[in-house]
């Protein structure tokens, strides 16, 4: 049907934002315009601002017809844009979170706008409480988002007058146990956030008073003990000092996610011994020193499962099986779990879509058993012993990826910082549903990624590191469906053969340093709402990425000249593993 | 044009299009209305009036019509949209949910 492949709206809203022109021949077309639909207004605003189309004024044109505006993360949007704004008299949802031009006098125009029911403000750093005062008029508000703004305690006392709020969001605010005190009316409030706060165990006792509280983040406080919460079924308490979670044996029946992420449990014998966890769905224990992981046995319904970074070893694999009847998803990167671990799980986790090993003691015995796991989409092994081939001297190599042929659903694959050689990963290319394949190995060369072209479903590769050659890459014919490929660390590759190929294959966003990296979508902005948890993980992932870019050396500098000549013409790899010697024979022969 | 193939589309001003109704039913809610089960109207007389649109945008409705037949079938060409139709136009599109 022609109507599924492009329909009328969406090519009227492409056709209404095509260039300035365009706009100037609908936007004084009035009674249109009051016409419209709200959704459609709203999908026309977006485009334009999408296009970089939308001043100020012409917001005006939407003021009788838009109801909801998202302007999160725009640096232009200022007290220009809040003017007219407060003349839009549908509006129920704004955001203006990380717009950092905004300042107190800037919100005035949202003073006394009734129908206002949604308002995010997080990170919008210079509004303080003078600003917060032209709020109080807004007696309709039922979500909130205040983090990280220049609020004071005060400020935060007087949200009590907000009758309605069902969110409330004050991440990062000096909320006090006795601001939490006051607001203690709001007895509509289902979900409240209030990671960073200086609220104690006194704090955390209010809670109770929130009959219908479902959602609770303490993380990053000095909360010990959470009362019992009949109706709370998700709970943050990453890096938090924890006594006690809820008071009474049985407690907890509508829990479904649990976050615990760098906790610390005083009373490490049992830390779930009063809570009803049966109906848990994600526990998040990773950095978590627990020694006895018994508690799982309980939590039959888990989908998804965090222990990475925690101390768990093989012993514990048993009871982690035991909950894996639902499992889903399973981290247990940067333990020292081994391939017995992995061996232990085979069979007991029918559902099992995506596992993570990174950074594990696993080697290649343990991919024989991930082959028994019927359902994986995705495997991480990056960072392991992995290699991918065994070898006894006076027998032919025996290639063991060949095993995960039998999984038929899987799509990803990371076995970056392995010993992996291109021969080894040949039997990869009988997956065909793999859509992203990561390496990253001084091993490979131009071989295994010309063999990629036969993969239909390729979308992300990486091929980091490799001894990849101006001639291998321009004889590459990549899938129609590769989006992008990683060639950092490929450090013989020169600019002019990466625009080359760039030029041939433009949909293929490249990556390499010596490449300039353009943000494919400038418009785009963080889609979630941060906590300091992500912020600190973002941060410290920004700070590798950078730490790894700073360390990319030229490796001319580790060869002669000499050599090099003789490399520029070879596609041999370079560095095999050591007890790769066979090959490097077979090779030479 | 057999008659049993074609249907009637009535603009505002009285304006009428007769199309074939493989074209017409790119439209959902076209249709809704003339396979419905019930006595419609509109089911028996294969006649549809949209008091609400107007001549010029009900006979650009019916070209996206037989564009939208030909992009399915494979002919990928451009549908040009003066800018001025655009707002009518999409309010026409989101009625007739096509």
């Amino acid at each position: 049907m022609g109507s599924e492949v492009v329909d009328l709206v969406g090519l009227c809203i492409e056709a209404a934002c095509r260039s300035p022109a365009a706009v100037e021949k609908w936007r004084r077309q009035r009674r249109s315009l009051e016409r419209l639909p709200s959704p459609l207004a709203e999908a026309l605003l977006h485009r334009l601002l999408h296009r970089g189309l939308l001043q100020p004024s012409l917001l005006e044109v939407f003021k009788s017809s838009v109801e909801s505006i998202d302007l999160r993360g725009l640096s232009s949007v200022d007290a220009e844009w809040i003017a007219y704004l407060g003349a839009f008299k549908y509006l129920c949802s704004l955001n203006i979170s990380d717009c950092h031009k905004i300042t107190n006098s800037a919100l005035w125009p949202l003073a006394g706008l009734t129908s206002l029911k949604e308002l995010d403000l997080s990170r919008c750093a210079r509004v303080t409480d003078t600003g917060f005062t032209y709020l109080l008029t807004l007696p309709n508000i039922q979500k909130l988002w205040i983090s990280e703004t220049g609020l004071t305690a005060l400020a935060i006392t007087r949200l009590s007058s907000f009758k309605d709020l069902s969110l409330l969001d004050l991440g990062g605010l000096p909320v006090t146990d006795q601001a939490l005190s006051s607001l203690q009316v709001l007895k509509k409030l289902q979900y409240l956030d209030l990671w960073g706060t200086d609220i104690s165990d006194k704090g955390a006792s209010f809670l109770k008073s929130f009959p219908k509280l479902t959602f609770v983040n303490l993380a990053w406080t000095n909360v010990t003990k959470l009362p019992s919460l009949p109706f709370l079924a998700s709970l943050n308490m990453s890096n938090c000092l924890i006594n006690s979670i809820f008071e009474e044996d049985g407690d907890g029946f509508a829990l479904r996610n649990l976050i615990f992420s760098g906790a610390t449990f005083t009373s490490a014998s049992e830390p779930f011994l009063l809570l009803n966890t049966s109906s848990v769905l994600h526990l998040d224990l990773s950095g978590v020193l627990l020694h006895d992981f018994s508690f799982l046995c309980d939590m039959r319904a888990l989908t998804h499962l965090d222990l990475s970074s925690s101390v768990i070893k093989d012993d514990s694999i048993e009871v982690v099986r035991s909950a894996g009847a639902n499992l889903r998803n399973l981290n247990l990167s940067n333990t020292k779990v081994t391939s017995f671990g992995v061996q232990l799980l085979a069979g007991y986790v029918p559902c099992l879509e995506s596992i993570c090993l990174a950074n594990t003691h696993i080697d290649d015995t343990s991919i024989y058993y991930l082959s028994m796991i019927p359902a994986l989409k995705s495997i991480d092994l990056s960072k392991t012993c992995v290699k991918g081939y065994k070898h006894h001297p006076g027998s032919e190599p025996v290639w063991l990826l060949s095993d995960l042929q039998t999984l038929a659903a899987l799509e990803s694959m990371d076995l970056q910082g392995t010993q992996v050689i291109d021969e080894a990963l040949l039997p990869l290319l009988g997956c065909k549903k793999l859509d992203c394949l990561l390496l990253r190995s001084a091993s490979l060369t131009d071989m295994f990624l010309h063999h990629l072209s036969a993969l239909p479903r390729l979308t992300v590769v990486g091929f980091r590191d490799a001894v990849l050659t101006n001639s291998g890459l321009q004889a590459f014919r990549p899938p129609v469906t590769l989006k992008s490929l990683d060639l950092r660390g490929c450090w013989l590759l020169t600019e002019d053969a990466m625009h080359n190929f760039c030029k041939s294959y433009p949909h293929i966003e490249v990556r390499h340093e010596l490449l300039q990296m353009v943000p494919s979508n400038s418009y785009k902005n963080p889609t979630t709402r941060a906590s300091p948890v992500k912020h600190k993980k973002e941060r410290a992932a920004l700070a590798l990425a950078r730490a790894v870019k700073d360390s990319f050396i030229d490796q001319r500098l580790k060869y002669g000249r000499d050599e090099l000549l003789s490399l520029q013409a070879s596609v041999l790899p370079l560095e095999l593993p050591p007890d790769a010697d066979f090959l490097r024979n077979n090779l030479t022969k | 044009m057999k008659k049993e193939e074609s249907v009637k589309l009535i603009s505002a001003e009285g304006f009428e299009f007769v199309i074939d109704k493989k074209a017409a039913m790119v439209s959902q809610t076209i249709r809704n209305m003339l396979t419905s089960p019930g006595s419609f109207a509109e089911t028996q007389h294969r006649e549809v009036t949209f008091p609400e649109i107007s001549t010029t945008i009900l006979e650009k409705v019916c070209q996206y019509f037989y564009w939208s037949l030909q992009f399915a079938s494979g002919k990928e060409t451009e549908f040009h949209i003066e800018p001025e139709l655009t707002l009518e136009l999409m309010m026409a599109a989101n009625y007739l949910h096509t």
